[in-house]
């Protein structure tokens, strides 16, 4: 645990990572990722609590003693030295033989694609060519875990997407162990072999990537990692072939098992993904187009439901030409993809908050 | 594991880290700011030698208090000279492209390079009305306070136009424009929008004029030396340093005059101090009701003739009143009379400032930089933020009252141990390290801290973080606090006087030599000084320059 005079960074982070295991700690802006990450490379100490590596203790074990590498969110390139001699400041403060670095650093400029630029400054190269460099000076002292901070958020998007690639296939060949900090869900989805979900300094939960997609522990995961639909009512029947909740207005809508008591307040969960339009007569809940958002391969609409608030659906772009704003539709889904949860103590709008 | 890769093992420990760190914060304290304040603690211990010998002569009063009014009027009027010369100028350095630019740069900077008692010398024979009058020059002033106010304007001048142009350049453009895309004309958009922004730039150079006014005893000394044609006496126009140089030279003979000495100390102390607050309260708080706008006067002053008006008039006065009377001892030398003299006392006291610089500029870069480093990397710590005041203090300080009081201090710690020559050194250490201090500390800020944290991360040593990634990062900053602290440490003249009356330094022997009259001479130590400090200006700009952002 990390304080930081009266706020509480980082609060009852308990997280396992595995050997050669690439794990994503997935959380909003200010949720203790960076925080996470500095503990356990030894930057900050914290209040209470452990870091074991290897079930050895290191909590308070001196960075440079961790063999824990961080990369941080603008590379921290040495801007003094070259690509070759940034790449070997970590052999060459080990005093690692000369011919060794040599040879290391051949294969190393090979891997991350920079041989020809191995005596350049590092502001002479593009976003894409530091963050690769970055990631040979980090892998060249063969880290037992490697920690990234952002690494792909100075990027262009497009460039970003294709690194994640890049970054992930790297790390597989090389069995690195990886711990890597981002806000952005797409980001984590594609890369984590597990995803650990970090809110107000607290791990949620942490699972593969499709289990904290499939199977959120509470609305604030589900709405975090692919949008979600929200419906608030009462359990009205539950049995184990779903269960069934009912709002103040009358609108019933089913969902999976669950095992929010009948009678109890409740918060049904469903991805926007996993949202449909219908036709009038085949629906639970009807409601009128509010607003249509063409966004390229798909069409984003917002219906607003009396009584249920907004509920958000994507339709293929091919159909946009069958609805229009105003036009009054139905909205349903598969009842396997809703999940039912306890009424949130805060309310619902507390706990889809994001700060 | 080699011994030296023990010793490498032993220094990064927390241990030695805290405890290198507690024994520079103790150095700090008890070598430069207790020394700097000390002789305050005399208002209590000797206050019936004061009440006696001070208080109740009202003719020593009258000198006391007259000085002091006298300095606080000079940094006065010099602050406001300077400022309202020097913004047009910093304005065309900050906003223009013009050709001649970098060589407007350079001669900005020249004042600085002259020793203020070579500067004093140089300004003097150009101003004053002498009975022999050099060639060229104006001789047309006699009144000591419109000269020591002209002096003073030359070596400030640099510092306020250097403050004003840093501050202009980081103010954002946009302001001013969307001001003017608004319908307000330039002088409108640039007096609402843009002078309220830069008052912290205003601060920085109004404190640095006021208190290098306050301070400077070599070149005033030489300039009334040199007016008056003789050395000066108790009844002659005399500023708060004057008077501590001149009771500090008559005390070997006169012990009665300590307690003068120490009154006239402690009263620039704590008006300097006073003042420090009080100006920056001032420029920071107190709002001018500048909101209101007079279109069309403001309109007709911003076009056609009236800017070039201004520009021209501020750069002729940076030529007239700042540049020609710096190295007006040039044309002196080449008309003047050659005398034959034994130039090895000169030669000698050029050593020993030499020496003393050197020395000086090795202890505020062996306890500075980890000063700055502390203080930089521990910003948010209380102890962290007050050392930051603190390091303030003797930059504020007059130097004579600084010297006096440090004289004092190792007087009663043990009057034996310390020969002239350290307390001399721990003197200029005193007023230079916060040279050092500040611009390590500017330059660590600047940085981000992922460098140093990254590179303890892949495996390096505190020490070797420092070592490989910081230090060639901050190099130039390094070397431009060095050097100010040599060059300034160089030129000092206050201080050494306050703390040891006979002392043999290069600005002490060229005011012995105004004082008797030996003017020639004194031009030509004056000149070597200018020459050695000028190449050492040069370095700085070439340092500076290089580095690395």
């Amino acid at each position: 645990m990390k304080r930081f005079s009266d706020v509480t960074a980082a609060d009852g982070l308990d997280l396992t990572v595995n050997d050669r295991e690439y794990l994503c700690l997935l959380g909003p802006t200010g949720a203790g990722k960076t925080t996470a990450l500095r503990v356990i490379a030894g930057l900050t100490v914290p209040d209470e609590g452990k870091v074991l590596f290897d079930g050895r203790e290191v909590t308070h074990l001196e960075p440079e003693k961790r063999n824990a590498v961080l990369l941080s969110q603008t590379y921290s390139l040495f801007p003094t030295m070259t690509v070759a001699e940034n790449i070997m400041f970590g052999p060459d403060i080990r005093k690692v033989p000369e011919k060794d670095k040599e040879q290391m650093l051949f294969s190393l400029l090979d891997l991350v694609r920079l041989t020809s630029r191995a005596d350049s400054y590092p502001r002479e190269l593009s976003g894409g060519m530091q963050q690769r460099c970055a990631l040979a000076r980090a892998i060249a002292t063969s880290p037992d875990v490697l920690l990234l901070d952002e690494p792909l958020r100075a990027l262009d998007a497009r460039l970003r997407i294709d690194l994640r690639r890049d970054l992930k296939s790297l790390a597989r060949t090389l069995g690195l162990t990886v711990v890597h900090v981002t806000h952005d869900q797409d980001e984590a989805l594609v890369m984590a072999d597990r995803i650990a979900i970090i809110r107000a300094g607290r791990i949620v939960q942490v699972g593969t990537p499709a289990e904290v997609f499939d199977e959120p522990v509470s609305p604030f995961v589900a709405n975090f990692v692919g949008q979600s639909n929200f419906f608030t009512g009462t359990v009205v029947h539950s049995g184990p072939e779903g269960s069934v909740v009912e709002d103040e207005a009358g609108n019933r809508v089913k969902a999976r098992p669950t095992d929010v008591a009948v009678g109890e307040k409740a918060v049904l969960a469903v991805k926007v993904g996993h949202t449909h339009l219908l036709k009038l007569d085949a629906a639970a809940l009807k409601g009128k187009i509010e607003r249509m958002l063409f966004e390229g391969r798909v069409v984003h609409v917002d219906v607003d439901v009396a009584g249920a608030g907004r509920f958000s659906a994507k339709i293929p772009s091919s159909y946009r030409g069958r609805y229009q704003v105003g036009d009054d539709v139905g909205i349903g889904w598969n009842r396997n993809k809703a999940k039912v949860f306890p009424y949130p103590e805060g309310g619902l709008e507390n706990e889809l908050k994001v700060d | 594991m080699g011994s030296s890769d023990k010793l490498l093992e032993f220094i990064s420990g927390r241990g030695f880290r805290k405890g290198w760190t507690a024994f520079n914060i103790i150095f700090f304290l008890s070598f430069i700011i207790l020394p700097t304040v000390f002789i305050l603690s005399s208002a209590v211990t000797d206050w019936s030698d004061i009440q006696e010998h001070v208080l109740s002569d009202p003719a020593t009063m009258d000198l006391i208090i007259s000085a002091v009014v006298v300095s606080f009027e000079i940094a006065a009027i010099v602050t406001v000279i300077d400022f309202v010369a020097g913004l047009p100028v910093a304005w065309m350095m900050a906003r223009k492209e013009f050709r001649g630019k970098q060589f407007l740069d350079t001669l900005i900077d020249m004042p600085l390079a002259v020793p203020t008692a070579a500067l004093g010398f140089s300004a003097a024979i150009f101003w004053a009305a002498t009975p022999n009058p050099p060639p060229f020059s104006l001789s047309a002033i006699s009144s000591p306070m419109l000269l020591i106010v002209l002096l003073h304007v030359v070596f400030s001048y640099p510092y306020m136009v250097r403050s004003l142009t840093a501050i202009l350049g980081g103010i954002d453009e946009t302001y001013e424009t969307a001001g003017r895309t608004l319908g307000a004309s330039r002088l409108t958009a640039v007096r609402t929008i843009t002078l309220p922004l830069f008052r912290a730039g205003l601060v920085t150079g109004a404190i640095l004029c006021f208190a290098r006014s306050l301070s400077e005893t070599g070149g005033t000394i030489i300039a009334l030396a040199t007016l008056y044609g003789r050395k000066m006496v108790e009844g002659d126009f005399q500023t708060g340093p004057t008077l501590i140089g001149l009771w500090k030279d008559a005390s070997v003979a006169d012990p009665t005059l300590v307690p003068a000495l120490t009154f006239v100390s402690i009263l620039l102390i704590i008006l300097a101090l006073v003042l420090l607050v009080v100006l920056k309260v001032a420029i920071m708080k107190v709002r001018v009701p500048l909101r209101k706008v007079w279109p069309s006067p403001e309109k007709l002053l911003s076009r056609g003739l009236f800017p070039k008006i201004k520009d021209t008039s501020a750069i002729l006065f940076l030529l007239i009143v700042v540049i020609v009377p710096s190295f007006f001892i040039f044309t002196y030398v080449l008309t003047g009379t050659p005398s034959d003299a034994d130039w090895n006392p000169f030669i000698d006291a050029l050593v020993t400032s030499f020496v003393v610089a050197s020395v000086v500029t090795a202890i505020d870069l062996a306890t500075g930089i980890p000063m700055a480093l502390y203080i930089a990397k521990n910003r948010t710590s209380k102890l962290s933020q007050l050392l930051d005041v603190f390091v303030n203090i003797p930059l504020i300080v007059p130097t004579a009252a600084l010297g006096f009081s440090l004289g004092r201090f190792w007087n009663t710690v043990d009057p034996a141990a310390m020969p002239p020559i350290v307390l001399i050194i721990l003197s200029h250490v005193a007023f230079t390290y916060p040279l050092v201090v500040r611009n390590v500390v500017g330059a660590v800020e600047g940085i981000d801290p992922a460098y140093e944290e990254t590179a303890r991360t892949l495996g390096a040593k505190p020490l070797q973080s420092f070592r490989r990634v910081l230090l060639p990062m901050i190099k130039g900053s390094i070397l431009a606090g060095a050097i100010m602290a040599f060059t300034r440490s160089l030129g000092e003249t206050g201080a050494t006087l306050a703390v040891v009356a006979n002392a043999n330094t290069a600005p002490v022997f060229i005011v012995n030599l105004v004082n008797d009259q030996s003017y020639y001479l004194a031009a030509m130590a004056c000149i070597i000084l200018i020459i050695i400090s000028y190449v050492f200006m040069l370095l700085l700009r070439r340092f500076t320059r290089e580095e690395v952002v």
